[in-house]
Formats: structure tokens, C-alpha cells, sequence
């Protein structure tokens, strides 16, 4: 058994929240190049290169899956961002059979005065077990804007494991989706350093739980720059025996005057054997701040499925229509149609 | 301009009296002084072997691995038993001088006359002074020291002592259980409905000592009960430990108000806990204001056991410089329908720090659940810390779970507003603080929130400005 995905700041041991107990991971070994990621970039200024990079993290998941990425990874890249883009940077991670595990390093550097977008996507087969463990590491320079979106559609036979680093300067805006759907364990770990006076991150996060899944959320921002925003926005939906823990640390740190920060997170129940576990830190050592943290857990309100099934929807329709649009806040933010049109499909299926 | 004043004065709960005692157990924590305590207090057998077994169970836990620091924490420089010059009384004439003057200062004796039902007055180790009404003994209250309590109703202390908080809770459960001393036992039979509060006051004058008191109330069946808990000690150089335990039984249909004015000296550790088993459409509602302490770790919490029970927290932390307060309320829905709402509010200033630790637990049998948490902080300059460590467990689909809570300091416009109404800046934003914690003061009666807010204007003199 590992623990890993550590809180910044304790609580009681037996809450159950400080960490994540796993039982039955297999660390590959002797790991093959992954050879089946697509990568497309919009503009000859920005720059790919297939290159290392420092994986030095402040939080992360754990020693033990740092170091895999450190010294077996199976995938690096470094990506300058140079332009302000118009369409997007997409980069697919397509496991099959010859590329069932993959250990990558990214590192997205946005210069100044430029704009990005990007998005990554992690996709295996059906019932073939496959193990991911990613670092992705991205700093927005002064005045830069990356809107950047994961997509996690792994199989429930297989395992996934992310860390994400933000350093945000001043005036950047880093606006980051995380659509969590795969994974028998889907445990992520999100870091945001904002820096930098007027610095702001958005982060939105959809995640849909089935069968005996496992999503560990641990997301943590630090306020350090004057008027600097973070905004969480969290919406899920558990099935059957899945269970989410979610722990969102904002943490106003002093001199970040009129700093602000929101979180909400919304978890749906739709089974009463599906487990919701939340922690909402707001953390605060500036008293020029605004802060707000909210939580709600439950089922479909029995008025809601009435009324549109007054309207002729079965019971199924009427719950799918009411996930789809408790998260249709976020997915309208997604601008790649294509991208979206998998998402939904995507969430269709999954609420079978 | 912000004026700082490192150390305000507290008047009447400074007041230091000589350390006098009849017996002062030597300091540490061994077999033999547990021995002794047992010996000193005339334990029945069955007691002596709760607190050794306890003893075992301490020395096998860990301290917290979260929350304050508590390294300062010596308990081989802690004398856990201190036996004051006075037997217990039941007429404050009869509680020598010295005292009688501590608590006539605090108030105790006047509350008394004019808005109590009973009173119990704790110093140091002992109980010096209880006493009920007529009519409620008539009725069949019991309200008496807790050591009277295991002499004479051992049966129903044996059925409900440490079974609430069990001894390996936590560390500090199992050192309480060891070394316990004084405190008050309450049991209201069925039916009776107490409508003047009952109120147990708890003195620790001693240096390096501890006060580990332990309050055993059971409200039976369709009965109800309003309990004030009040403390305070005076400032020493050395740290003092408060590790009390109160455990309460609101049996079916029944309520249970329980008060806290916690106001302990800024030399203290006050690492106390509190838990209420609560019965089928029974309500236990809690009402804490917790000022003193130089490190709180208090989390009341109750266990909604039978179906339709109900609870609910209302409370109020204020730290100052060197204060570390980490407090909040855990509740356990364990029964269908049954239904909680937190209301928690914090205010920092000239340094302190105020942490809102919680549980809501929502048990898979506990449908048609409803729980609202609510928590607001207030910091009043950018020295000070204030934290908000909620967590939620919540384990079925048929619940209405929702938590909220916001952090900032006080609104420039709404100083700005009543100054333009002929309020000086100081003045505003001290009108601003009393009403931020109006909700809890409106839940106390009247004599204890004024009480409330003179420790407020105590505590905001010098810090706002």
C-alpha cells in the first residue's frame, strides 16, 4: 500500500483525508519509448523540442512518483510559447498495446505578451490495462495567457497519476479545464504559484465516477502578488460505488493585498453507495483578501427530475439532461467543438 | 494607524490568589501518582483500574501530528492533582475567604441569585462549592460534584463514564481519563423540563498544574436542561493544561443547551473534548465562546444517533498575540432524517491565529439527512492568521449537504458609512465586531452575553485603531 497526494497542511488522521491509501499499484519497469502521442502546433514560432526538463515540484504526489518521472520517463517535451495563437496546440496521448505505459515530462513556457492554447488528451482502449504518471510543468511569463485543458479518458482497468505546476507572473493568466473521467484510481495533484501582482487562475474541473472508481483531487493555490485571482470551480457526479476526495487549498499568503479567491465544489450522488469526501482549505495570512470556499453534496433534487419528466423524458434522459447541464458551465468554455463533441459523447456513455 | 498593545489587562481574571493548597500531587505522569490520585480521592476499585488502564493507553498514543504545536508540552512539569484548602459546601459562607473572593469577583455567587438554577464552583482540582434549587431536587434532579456522583450513583456512572469519548479517542482523552479530578454530574429524569440554567464554574489557580475536570450530564427521555460551562485562570510564566471532558446523553425526545465562556488565561493549553450522544427527535444544541487559551484544540462534536435528532453549533473564536486557537465541531449523522447547522465565526488580531477545524460526517444510514455549515472569519490587521480546515464525508445520496464560508477583514465602505454618521473609527469598527458576533451573544442569556461582550471590548482595546 502507498500514500501519497498529501494535504498542504494536516488535519485529523481519522477524517481520512490527509492522504490516499492505494492498494495494488504496479510501478512498470524497463519502460518503452512512447511511441503513439500526436502532437500538432499551430505556429512555426512556437517551438517543440523532445526535450528533459527540471521536474522539481513544491507539492506533487508523492517521492516515488516523482522520481519515475525523473529518471524513467518515456516522453519529455518543451514547448515555447511564442505567438498569440488563434486555434490550438493539441498534443493526443493514444495508448494501445505496444504503448500501455507512459511516464511523461512537460514543460510549457508561455513568453511574454503571448497566448495560447492547448490540450492534451489521454485515451486507452477499452479493458486494456495501462499505467500513466505525468509531470506538467507550465510558467506564464508577464502579461501571457495560456488556456490550457487535460482530458483524461483512460479505461477503469487502468491507473492515472498527474501532477501539474503553475508559476504565474505578473499579469499572466493561466486558465486551466481538467475533465477527470478515467482511471480505476485517477489521483492529481494541482499547483498554482501566482506570483506576480494582478496574476490570475481559473481552474475547472469536471470529473464522472462509475463502477469502483477512485478520483483523489488535490488542488492548491498560493496567493503571493497584490490583486493577484485564483477561482476553482469543481462539478462532479459519483455512480455506483465511486468515490471522490476532494481537497482544494487556497492560501493567501502575506503582501497578496486585495488578493481574491473563489472555490466551489458541487458533488452529485447519483447511487447511495457513492462516497464524497471534501476538504475546502482557505488558508489566509493577509487580511487586505477576499475569500470564499463552498461545498454542497446530494442527489438530483425529485422536483427537478419531475419537472422535465413531466415533459416527456424518461428517468434516465431526465438525469443525464440534468448532469449535462450542471456541467455545461464549463464545457461552454471549451473551444475546440470537436474536443467537446468527445466529452459529451463521452459523459453520455458513462451515465448509462 | 493600527495601535498594538502587547498584553491587556483582564482584571478580574488575573487575579492571582497565593498558591495554597492541602495536597499538591508532585509533577509527571507515573503509575505511582496515578496510584496516588486514586488513593487521595478515594476511588472504588473499578475507577482506580480505569485510570491505570488509561495511563497503558496514553503512553501507547502519539500526539497529534496536525494541528498547534504543542512541544512546550511537558507533562513531567505538570502537576495533575492539586487538592485545595477547602472541603465541598453548600453554602458559600462555608468556602474560606481567599476563595469565596475569587468567585464573588467573577461573579458567581450574584449570577446565582438572579438567573440560575445551580451553581458548582471548581478551584484547582476540587469542587469548594455546589448547590440546586429546592424544587428541582424535589423533581428529582441531581446536580452535584462528580466525585459524589461515582459514591453514590456508581451504577449509572459506571454505564456512562468514558463510553461517550472513549479512552483512546485521543492522548489527551486517555491523560484525562488517568488523571481526572472534580467536575460536575447532571441527570435530569424523564419528563422534567429545567427552565433556569444550571452553571458550573471552573477556577484553576495553581501554577504549573492542570485542571482535568470531568462533566457527565444525561437529559432522559422528553426532558430539558440549558448548562452553562465557565473557566478562567490567571496568567502564569509557565504553561498550564486544561483536559477536561464533558459527556453528554440527550436520551429520546429530550434537549440539551450547553454554554461555553471559555476564557482561560493566555498561559494555557486547553486541549478539552466534548460529545453528545443524542436520541430519536432529540435536539442538543451547543453555544461556545472561546477567548482565552494560549492553544485551543476544542472540537464539540455529536453523534445524531436516533432518527430525527437535531443539533446545532453556534460559535465564536477571538485570538490575540500569542494565541493559537484551533477550534471548530465535528457531528456524526448516524439516523435517518436527522439534521445539523453549523454557524462559526472567527476574529484575529495583533497576531493571533484562529483555525476552523470540522467533520460533518453523513453515514450510509442516515437518509433524508439535511447538514448546513456556515463559517465566517474576520481579520482585523495583516499580522494575524486565520484558517479554515472544514472537512465533509458524506456517504449516501439522500442528503442536503452544503458548506460555505468566506474570509476577509471589515469593509472600508461599511467603516466609511457609520463614521459619516458621527462614529469615530474606533468606535465603527467596534460596533462592526459586536455585531459580527451578535449571533452568538443573541443564544446566551442576557447576563452572559454581556459578559461576552465586555470580553470583546476587552479584547479590542488597543487592537483596532
Amino acid at each position: 500500500m502507498i500514500k501519497l497526494n498529501e494535504t498542504p497542511l494536516r488535519t485529523a488522521r481519522n477524517f481520512n483525508i490527509n492522504n490516499i491509501k492505494i492498494e495494488d499499484i504496479e510501478f512498470p519497469e524497463n519502460i518503452k519509448k512512447f511511441n503513439n502521442a500526436n502532437l500538432y502546433l499551430e505556429s512555426s514560432k512556437d517551438k517543440a523540442e523532445f526535450l528533459k526538463h527540471d521536474t522539481t515540484l513544491t507539492y506533487g504526489l508523492s517521492e516515488t512518483f516523482y522520481k519515475q518521472v525523473t529518471n524513467n520517463s518515456n516522453y519529455e517535451l518543451k514547448i515555447d510559447i511564442n505567438s498569440k495563437m488563434k486555434n490550438s496546440i493539441t498534443l493526443d496521448f493514444n495508448f494501445d498495446e505496444n504503448n500501455t505505459n507512459l511516464v511523461e515530462n512537460i514543460y510549457i513556457h508561455a513568453m511574454e505578451n503571448t497566448k495560447s492554447n492547448i490540450a492534451i488528451k489521454y485515451k486507452t482502449p477499452e479493458n486494456l490495462k495501462c499505467f500513466h504518471n505525468g509531470i506538467i510543468k507550465i510558467k506564464a511569463e508577464k502579461n501571457s495567457e495560456v488556456n490550457i485543458i487535460f482530458v483524461n479518458f483512460l479505461n477503469t482497468n487502468s491507473n492515472n497519476f498527474l501532477s501539474i505546476e503553475n508559476e504565474i507572473l505578473e499579469d499572466a493568466k493561466i486558465n486551466s479545464t481538467i475533465i477527470d473521467m478515467g482511471g480505476k484510481n485517477s489521483i492529481s495533484n494541482y499547483y498554482s504559484n501566482i506570483v506576480g501582482n494582478r496574476a490570475d487562475n481559473k481552474l475547472n474541473t469536471i470529473y464522472l465516477g462509475k463502477e469502483n472508481q477512485i478520483f483523489d483531487l488535490n488542488y492548491i493555490a498560493e496567493l503571493k502578488g497584490e490583486k493577484s485571482n485564483v477561482n476553482f470551480e469543481i462539478q462532479g457526479a459519483l455512480k455506483d460505488n465511486s468515490k471522490k476526495h476532494f481537497k482544494g487549498t487556497i492560501n493567501f499568503k502575506r503582501g497578496a493585498k486585495k488578493a481574491t479567491g473563489n472555490e466551489n465544489e458541487a458533488c452529485m450522488l447519483l447511487s447511495n453507495t457513492a462516497r464524497s469526501l471534501s476538504l475546502p482549505m482557505l488558508l489566509c495570512s493577509e487580511e487586505d483578501v477576499e475569500g470564499n470556499h463552498s461545498t454542497s453534496s446530494g442527489k438530483i433534487g425529485d422536483k427537478e427530475l419531475f419537472y422535465i419528466m413531466s415533459r416527456g423524458f424518461d428517468e434516465k434522459s431526465a438525469m443525464k439532461l440534468i448532469v449535462r447541464a450542471k456541467f455545461n458551465k464549463i464545457l461552454e468554455t471549451i473551444k475546440l467543438q470537436e474536443l467537446k463533441n468527445e466529452i459529451l459523447y463521452d459523459i453520455d456513455k458513462r451515465l448509462d | 494607524m493600527k495601535t498594538n498593545v502587547e498584553e491587556i489587562n483582564r482584571n478580574i481574571y488575573d487575579i492571582k490568589n497565593k498558591d495554597d493548597y492541602d495536597f499538591k500531587i508532585k509533577k509527571g505522569l507515573t503509575r505511582e501518582i496515578i496510584e496516588e490520585i486514586s488513593k487521595q480521592k478515594n476511588d472504588p476499585e473499578w475507577m482506580k483500574e480505569i485510570r491505570l488502564n488509561a495511563l497503558e493507553v496514553y503512553n501507547s498514543l502519539e500526539l497529534p501530528t496536525w494541528g498547534p504545536d504543542l512541544s512546550e508540552l511537558d507533562m513531567n512539569e505538570i502537576a495533575t492533582y492539586v487538592r485545595p484548602k477547602s472541603k465541598l459546601n453548600s453554602s458559600w459562607e462555608d468556602v474560606p475567604e481567599e476563595i469565596k473572593n475569587t468567585f464573588d469577583k467573577l461573579g458567581i455567587p450574584d449570577a446565582e441569585k438572579s438567573s440560575l438554577a445551580g451553581v458548582g464552583a471548581q478551584y484547582d482540582s476540587e469542587v469548594v462549592y455546589h448547590s440546586i434549587k429546592e424544587d428541582l431536587i424535589k423533581q428529582g434532579v441531581i446536580y452535584t460534584d462528580m466525585e459524589t456522583a461515582v459514591r453514590e450513583y456508581p451504577e449509572i456512572v459506571k454505564n456512562h463514564f468514558m463510553k461517550c469519548v472513549p479512552v483512546n479517542d485521543h492522548k489527551f482523552v486517555a491523560l484525562h481519563a488517568a488523571v481526572w479530578s472534580g467536575g460536575s454530574f447532571v441527570y435530569v429524569p424523564k419528563g422534567v423540563k429545567v427552565d433556569i440554567p444550571l452553571q458550573s464554574y471552573f477556577r484553576l489557580n495553581s501554577p504549573e498544574s492542570g485542571q482535568f475536570e470531568h462533566t457527565l450530564i444525561i437529559v432522559d427521555e422528553e426532558a430539558s436542561l440549558h448548562f452553562i460551562e465557565g473557566c478562567s485562570a490567571p496568567k502564569y510564566n509557565k504553561v498550564n493544561l486544561h483536559a477536561g471532558c464533558v459527556e453528554l446523553y440527550v436520551k429520546d425526545n429530550a434537549y440539551l443547551r450547553y454554554s461555553t465562556i471559555e476564557n482561560w488565561s493566555k498561559n494555557m493549553l486547553n486541549l478539552n473534548t466534548k460529545k453528545a450522544i443524542v436520541g430519536k427527535n432529540a435536539g442538543m444544541d451547543w453555544v461556545s465562546g472561546s477567548f482565552g487559551s494560549k492553544i485551543s484544540m476544542l472540537y464539540p462534536m455529536s453523534i445524531l444517533n436516533g432518527e430525527g435528532a437535531k443539533t446545532e453549533f453556534t460559535g465564536i473564536s477571538f485570538a490575540g498575540g500569542g494565541q493559537d486557537l484551533d477550534n471548530g465541531f465535528k457531528v456524526v449523522h448516524n439516523a435517518k432524517n436527522t439534521s445539523s447547522v453549523v454557524n462559526a465565526k472567527s476574529i484575529s488580531k495583533n497576531g493571533g491565529k484562529c483555525t476552523y477545524r470540522s467533520l460533518v460526517r453523513i453515514n450510509e444510514n442516515a437518509k433524508n439527512s439535511k447538514c448546513s455549515v456556515s463559517c465566517e472569519s474576520l481579520m482585523l490587521d495583516d499580522i494575524s492568521i486565520s484558517d479554515t480546515i472544514p472537512t465533509a464525508d458524506v456517504k449516501t445520496d439522500e442528503v442536503e449537504f452544503s458548506h460555505e464560508a468566506k474570509i476577509g477583514k471589515i469593509s472600508d465602505q461599511t467603516i466609511f458609512y457609520l463614521m459619516s454618521r458621527g462614529l469615530s473609527e474606533e468606535d465603527a469598527k467596534a460596533m462592526i465586531v459586536r455585531g459580527f458576533a451578535y449571533p452568538i451573544s443573541k443564544e446566551l442569556p442576557v447576563e452572559y452575553a454581556v459578559e461576552m461582550n465586555n470580553l470583546i471590548n476587552l479584547e479590542l482595546e488597543g487592537a483596532i485603531g
